[in-house]
């Protein structure tokens, strides 16, 4: 399961424009940053552009990662023997999509590593125990977002159009470079329901302690935000459980896993 | 332009060989307005209409929004988020105008159409231009369109602007940017790492090219490669332009990114021709 | 190997459209990190010449260095060493020229922009051959004809079935009228009826003058179409001759031939151990199977094949003059 995900993950092409993005996004945040800091914007502010640089990469990973490995597979005409397989094909996807996702880690390492080195940043974690806390359920999170979008996948290749336009989008509704509360009242509601939203605010404020995403919004804290999200990722799994369900008898009553 | 260099090095030619350069003309012309033709129906990428949706209604706008929206984070103030947005919008060409034209060759390179290019007697200049001019008009419809959600977006203000100034700004970029577009199909030829560049070049302008803040807040050492680039100048002129300067007060800074673009594009094809020779000489011609 | 010539009297160039002489062609692959590299040699110095007009075969095994002297005689590649002319043309020199004058089928279904039609395909490649439109307006349709693709020329070529799509390359390969085609496996893949067609077309292309180079995998089409094939195994031409004239060098043996049901491995190796037995081939894959004996005795092995069949059911047993193939399998394997 996890090796064919393999095969197509290391292949370069297919991961490093999902680390571009995110590290130029990230570098000219730094770069604001360091100019504006005349009246000294402080380590702390450096810290959340990387940490959100590095957040970007993994989202980016996760989005494109699991609607092309599913595109991979129409391309290369093994659809159908995936959804033939003995198992669950919630369970290959789940496996791809856990795998995309660490993979999207590796790629925020390197996005977060590049940033503190150019620019000098601090690592002085606010809560090192909590923040790798945050960070594992984000992670786990992300993957239950990944796993409900792969169903339009399965479906039709549409999916892979969706998931593409989503990139920047969920960089700005997540909070991963600045504030949500920035956006206009009628889009906070779509970015509340993503869960890893939640986990953003959490990672953020174990590492550099100020409530970031939402600023005056919602005054939340830490295990606020975590309890937000791991309702979220639950809520997720669910519906992916059913949507997958669901999916894969359409899927195969209307033959539409055949056209590419 | 003559039709091969190859040819000249000829030892000797018989005069049945001898092309007179009226012919040349009228091959060269040839070979470009078949390859306009067939640039748009035989190119997949722009086939479907979510990419048509996504490149002219999604991504900009987006993209747009970010920085806007770090700027006023970074910022709080609106006219340094307008100086992004401005900036971004002339970027978004970078798609079509660099990514769509390199992919050109990376799609012919899967479909296995590349080794039938090569083995034809078409001059090589005539053959990429002519696949992208589709591109060239995709780009500056792509542009034309950030510039109308920056005005009713992002409220810039275009009062001043003058139009005829942002339009040749935008038309002179999306053509100039191409010759990106040549070099990365280049390295086409011979590497397979040719669209990871591409990828790259899709968001590189956002960090070297003035979109985002000046050119001159970069180290020393990356500011030539924001100079290098045609979109740098281009970014300047729309500003200009929405400003209120006039064609001849820009006339400067189009000029240097005429004379840039163009040295580009001869880099790219002689790197083209280069990469050819190396690609039979160590056979990797077809491999990707 | 033969003596190497150079050909130089203008007599020679207007005699012969290909002319080969002593070519190398090495391809060296270096490691991820390029501190070791490998060199295989592919093309270990081969001479032949084709006269114009003539269709000339060119068989071997997978490897054997078809595909390099394809593309090396085609401009896409550049020898190591020795000479090649094409219609006189030094392929080295005079790149431009030469592929004015040839046209190219690879085999495969590749190589053919699926989105457009058959005509757009054939139109932009003739505007890349800088045919004057005049010219390939009333030459496009011809091509059509001949390849038979009349009513489906406007259908856009991802429609296509894959002896369509061949047929098309065919068509494509001639639109700037070469003098000189090369065909590279060009019935790879089909089945026995887009194949026959295929060949009939190679047929029709050679009464209108045409020059023809066919690489091949299957002996017989080389037997039908070819007027003289050159066999070619490890970069080396080990025989080149007609296809009668290759038949003669395995004159002294006969084919028995069986058809059987329920032979094994240890059959054929029991063929083999048998007298005389010079080689054995056999199809055991399918339900029946196709045992094909060469041995200069075939009498004496016909009668000693019931001894040895233990089981095997022979359902079918007769004794056949020598093909092509089991020249070429002599000349490939020794």
């Amino acid at each position: 399961m996890v090796l064919s995900a393999k095969n197509f993950v290391a292949d370069p092409q297919f991961v490093i424009p999902c680390i571009i993005a995110p590290f130029i996004f990230t570098m000219v945040s730094l770069f604001f940053i360091v100019s504006s800091s005349s009246n000294n914007v402080g380590a702390s502010a450096l810290l959340a552009a990387v940490l959100g640089g590095g957040l970007m990469g993994v989202w980016g990973t996760t989005v494109y990662g699991s609607a092309n490995s599913i595109g991979f597979d129409r391309w290369n005409g093994t659809m159908e023997a995936t959804l033939a397989a003995p198992s669950p094909l919630i369970w290959i996807v789940l496996g791809r999509v856990l795998w995309n996702t660490f993979i999207g880690v590796i790629n925020g390492f390197i996005v977060l590593g590049i940033g503190m080195t150019w620019f000098r940043v601090g690592v002085g974690l606010l809560n090192p125990g909590l923040f790798v806390l945050a960070t594992i359920l984000t992670y786990v999170s992300m993957s239950s977002f990944g796993l409900m979008l792969s169903t339009v996948y399965v479906l039709s290749r549409k999916g892979g159009f969706i998931e593409n336009s989503m990139e920047i989008p969920v960089y700005i509704a997540t909070g991963t470079s600045f504030a949500v509360a920035l956006l206009p009242f009628y889009a906070l509601p779509i970015s509340f329901i993503i869960g890893p939203t939640w986990g953003i605010e959490a990672i953020k404020r174990a590492a550099v302690g100020t409530a970031y995403a939402y600023g005056p919004l919602l005054p939340t804290g830490y295990w606020t935000d975590i309890a937000f999200m791991l309702v979220a990722t639950l809520a997720y799994f669910a519906l992916s459980f059913i949507l997958f369900q669901r999916v894969e008898t359409i899927a195969k009553k209307n033959g539409t896993i055949e056209e590419y | 332009m003559t039709v091969a260099t190859e040819e000249e090095k000829q030892p000797e030619k018989t005069l049945a060989e001898k092309e007179t350069l009226a012919k040349k003309v009228a091959l060269f012309y040839r070979v470009f307005s078949g390859s306009v033709l067939f640039g748009r129906k035989g190119t997949i990428l722009w086939d479907s209409w979510e990419m048509w949706i996504m490149q002219i209604f999604i991504t900009p706008p987006a993209e747009m929004a970010f920085f806007f929206l770090l700027a006023i984070a970074v910022y709080h103030d609106l006219t340094q988020a307008q100086f992004t947005v401005i900036g971004n919008a002339v970027q978004s060409m970078s798609f079509a105008a660099v990514f769509a034209v390199a992919n050109i060759t990376s799609q012919d390179k899967w479909q296995g159409t590349l080794q039938t290019l090569i083995v034809t007697p078409a001059n090589r200049m005539a053959l990429f231009i002519g696949r992208a001019m589709f591109q060239i008009f995709m780009s500056a419809l792509i542009t034309a369109a950030a510039f109308i959600y920056a005005d009713f977006v992002f409220g810039i203000n275009f009062a001043h602007a003058n139009y005829l100034a942002l339009g040749i700004a935008i038309v002179l970029t999306s053509v100039m940017m191409i010759s990106f577009g040549l070099l990365i199909s280049s390295i086409g030829l011979f590497m397979r790492t040719a669209m990871i560049v591409a990828n790259i070049f899709l968001f590189l302008t956002m960090l070297v090219s003035g979109v985002n803040f000046p050119v001159q807040a970069l180290p020393l050492w990356l500011q030539p490669v924001g100079w290098a680039i045609p979109m740098t100048y281009g970014v300047l002129a729309a500003r200009g332009a929405i400003m209120g300067a006039s064609v001849l007060s820009l006339g400067t800074i189009l000029l240097k990114e005429l004379i840039d673009g163009i040295t580009v594009l001869f880099v790219g094809y002689f790197l083209m021709k280069g990469f050819e020779r190396l690609a039979r000489k160590s056979g990797r011609l077809e491999e990707y | 190997m033969q003596v190497v010539e150079e050909p130089e009297s203008a007599k020679s160039r207007e005699e012969f459209a290909i002319e080969v002489r002593d070519l190398r062609r090495e391809y060296v692959t270096r490691s991820f990190f390029g501190k070791s590299s490998k060199v295989t040699e592919a093309l270990a110095g081969v001479t032949f010449d084709v006269k114009k007009g003539e269709l000339f075969g060119l068989i071997g095994p997978n490897g054997a260095g078809k595909t390099t002297t394809i593309k090396i005689l085609t401009t896409l590649l550049t020898p190591t060493s020795g000479r090649a002319f094409v219609m006189g043309l030094d392929v080295n020199r005079q790149i431009y020229e030469i592929r004015k004058r040839i046209g190219i089928v690879f085999g495969g279904e590749r190589g053919l922009y699926n989105r457009v039609t058959a005509v757009e395909n054939m139109k932009y490649f003739s505007d890349l051959y800088g045919v004057d439109p005049g010219i390939s307006r009333k030459r496009i349709p011809e091509l059509i004809h001949l390849v038979g693709l009349e009513g489906r020329e406007n259908d856009k070529v991802e429609k296509y079935s894959r002896g369509m799509k061949q047929r098309l390359h065919i068509a494509k390969a001639l639109v700037n009228d070469p003098e000189l085609v090369f065909l590279d496996e060009p019935t790879i893949g089909l089945d026995p009826a887009g194949a026959r067609d295929i060949r009939e077309m190679i047929r029709e292309m050679e009464k209108w003058g045409k020059t023809i180079l066919l690489t091949t995998h299957y002996m017989f089409e080389a037997d039908e179409l070819c007027r003289r094939i050159a066999v070619i195994s490890k970069g080396k031409i080990v025989a080149l001759d007609t296809p009668s004239g290759l038949k003669k060098l395995v004159k002294d043996i006969s084919v028995v031939e069986l058809q059987t049901y329920g032979a094994t491995e240890s059959f054929v190796e029991k063929l083999k151990s048998l007298n005389d037995v010079i080689r054995v081939v056999a199809d055991l894959d399918s339900e029946r199977q196709f045992v094909k004996i060469q041995t200069p005795n075939a009498a004496d092995v016909l009668t000693k094949v019931t001894q040895v069949a233990d089981g095997v059911k022979i359902i079918d047993k007769s004794i056949k003059e020598p093909t092509l193939e089991d020249a070429y399998l002599r000349l490939v394997e020794e």
